[in-house]
């Protein structure tokens, strides 16, 4: 297989990366209920200390922390704000949760406990940034495609709303947690078989096409939102962002894909 | 007392098999995208009201229609700046405010209550149980739908812990109710820790038991709850599907429009 996220679907023929799934997802929307409210767009986002749950998820649990943030969000969802708007959620958690560990392998071998070096943080960044911006492209394509909430308004907010949690709290999180989850052979390193995990041949150029999808996507995105550039077709939104923005969303799964 | 929306009615509705109820979720969601213009949004949601009343979710509304209204008014006030309409009654700076995007802007707020409204009206009829088995049932691989079942169950399960941990740390002197907002969020965030400990100790119990029960065995399942689909969900289901196909019909010569 070509592309990298083998083990995505060969971790649900392992019982314990199913129960690893199940508590991600339960303890990533144990910690969004509470903030539901205390909206920032209400209905759409919230005040979010939980989203360095599934950067620290991701990086122990690879596949299953990817999966318990998309179950999380839909989960934290089903408080009220179930719609459409969920599939979208569903997926952008995906991304969140799917991209810091295969960036992370593909920057750095080392293990993501301490960050002391400016090289390991600029790492650690990147990866972080990476995560939380083709989160924020992804849920704001799709709502602004809905027509729910224009896309410079919710993009930027969801992106900055997971950078700033996750960078402040993820490397704390992961320093405590980490050397015990490992000491009780929960990685998923551990868990998976290497033939049940992805070769990762491909994954510097996916890490190269996913930097560029989620740059561009975020720039074009909110240039077409705000009008300073017309996309020539709308969809859905009255913005025009939907099917403007669509190519690079395509190039960003592909890139993800890749990683 | 339930965490979750379910109100536990023997309605209509409440009886609906759960496939039907997903799909009828689905297609009200379809519903509601075809018009812009908020007087034919506002006619759906008369009809939406209807099948609440009918299937007794009105406390569940009323529990949640501060967070509908705001919504729709953060919706109306984004849309109103951000839609572009030639009929320009303001202008300050870089901001125009037109006669479309005020009424996009109102037709934006009524879909997304629209839309709250139906996800609400299902939550209120429908279990986990049974919206995990409905997925199971269209094709979602049991494993997944076991997945997100189990940590439904465990949701309640780790906000006890969480409220547990906090007794024990207050009972110790630690001020958890003191400062802003921020200032309360930031004594919390060490709390998660033994809550994720906790709940990482359950890994290994729980997939021994799962396994020792035969989980991922690899043959077929056969399950306890059987769904059977009668004369209340064809009904449910025709009904759903001839106003969607009015709904186009009508978008297709033209109206609902802005």
């Amino acid at each position: 297989m070509i592309f990298g996220i083998k083990e995505i679907f060969r971790m649900w023929g392992n019982t314990r990366m199913i129960v690893l799934t199940a508590i991600s997802a339960a303890v990533y929307a144990s910690v969004l209920i509470p903030f539901k409210a205390i909206p920032i767009i209400p209905g759409v986002t919230e005040v979010r200390p939980a989203n360095a749950l599934p950067i620290i998820c991701s990086f122990m649990f690879g596949p299953a922390g990817a999966w318990g943030a998309a179950f999380g969000n839909l989960i934290g969802d089903f408080f009220g704000t179930l719609g459409p708007g969920t599939l979208f959620g569903f997926v952008g958690n995906f991304l969140y949760g799917y991209i810091p560990y295969k960036a992370w392998k593909c920057l750095s071998g080392e293990e993501p406990v301490s960050f002391w070096g400016i090289k390991s943080w600029a790492k650690f960044i990147l990866t972080v940034s990476l995560a939380s911006g083709s989160c924020g492209l992804f849920i704001g394509w799709g709502l602004d495609l809905l027509g729910f909430v224009p896309f410079s308004a919710l993009a930027n907010i969801i992106t900055l709303n997971n950078l700033l949690v996750s960078l402040i709290l993820s490397p704390f999180l992961l320093f405590l947690l980490y050397p015990r989850v490992k000491k009780w052979g929960l990685l998923y390193t551990d868990i998976l078989t290497e033939d049940e995990l992805s070769n990762g041949r491909f994954s510097r150029s996916g890490l190269v096409v996913t930097i560029l999808a989620v740059a561009g996507g975020l720039v074009l995105g909110n240039l077409i939102s705000t009008g300073l550039m017309s996309s020539g077709a709308g969809l859905g939104g009255g913005s025009g962002v939907g099917l403007g923005v669509l190519p690079i969303i395509i190039i960003l799964l592909i890139g993800a894909s890749l990683l | 007392m339930s965490l979750y929306l379910y109100l536990n009615k023997n309605t209509f509705i409440h009886r609906l098999n759960p496939i039907t109820k997903i799909i009828c979720l689905l297609l009200l969601f379809a519903a509601a995208m075809f018009f812009i213009h908020p007087l034919y949004l506002l006619i759906l949601a008369g009809i939406l009201l209807v099948i609440g009343i009918s299937s007794g979710t009105l406390e569940n509304l009323r529990k949640l229609w501060i967070l509908m209204a705001m919504i729709g008014i953060f919706s109306f006030i984004l849309w109103s700046i951000f839609y572009r309409g030639p009929t320009v009654i303001l202008r300050y700076r870089f901001i125009s405010v037109s006669e479309e995007s005020l009424l996009y802007g109102l037709g934006m707020a009524v879909r997304l209550n629209i839309m709250l409204f139906s996800g609400l009206i299902f939550l209120s009829t429908t279990r986990i149980e049974d919206f995990t088995a409905g997925l199971n049932k269209l094709g979602v691989p049991f494993s997944a739908s076991f997945a997100l079942s189990l940590a439904f169950r465990l949701v309640p399960m780790f906000l006890g812990t969480a409220s547990t941990i906090i007794e024990a740390q207050k009972s110790r002197g630690l001020d958890l109710d003191s400062g802003n907002i921020f200032q309360r969020i930031k004594k919390h965030i060490p709390l998660l820790i033994p809550v994720f400990v906790s709940a990482l100790r359950t890994v290994d119990n729980l997939s021994v038991a799962l396994e020792s029960k035969g989980f991922g065995a690899g043959l077929k399942r056969t399950y306890y709850l059987q769904y059977d689909f009668r004369t209340a969900d064809y009904l449910a289901l025709s009904f759903i599907v001839v106003l969607n196909v009015f709904i186009l019909y009508l978008r297709l010569q033209g109206v609902g429009n802005i």
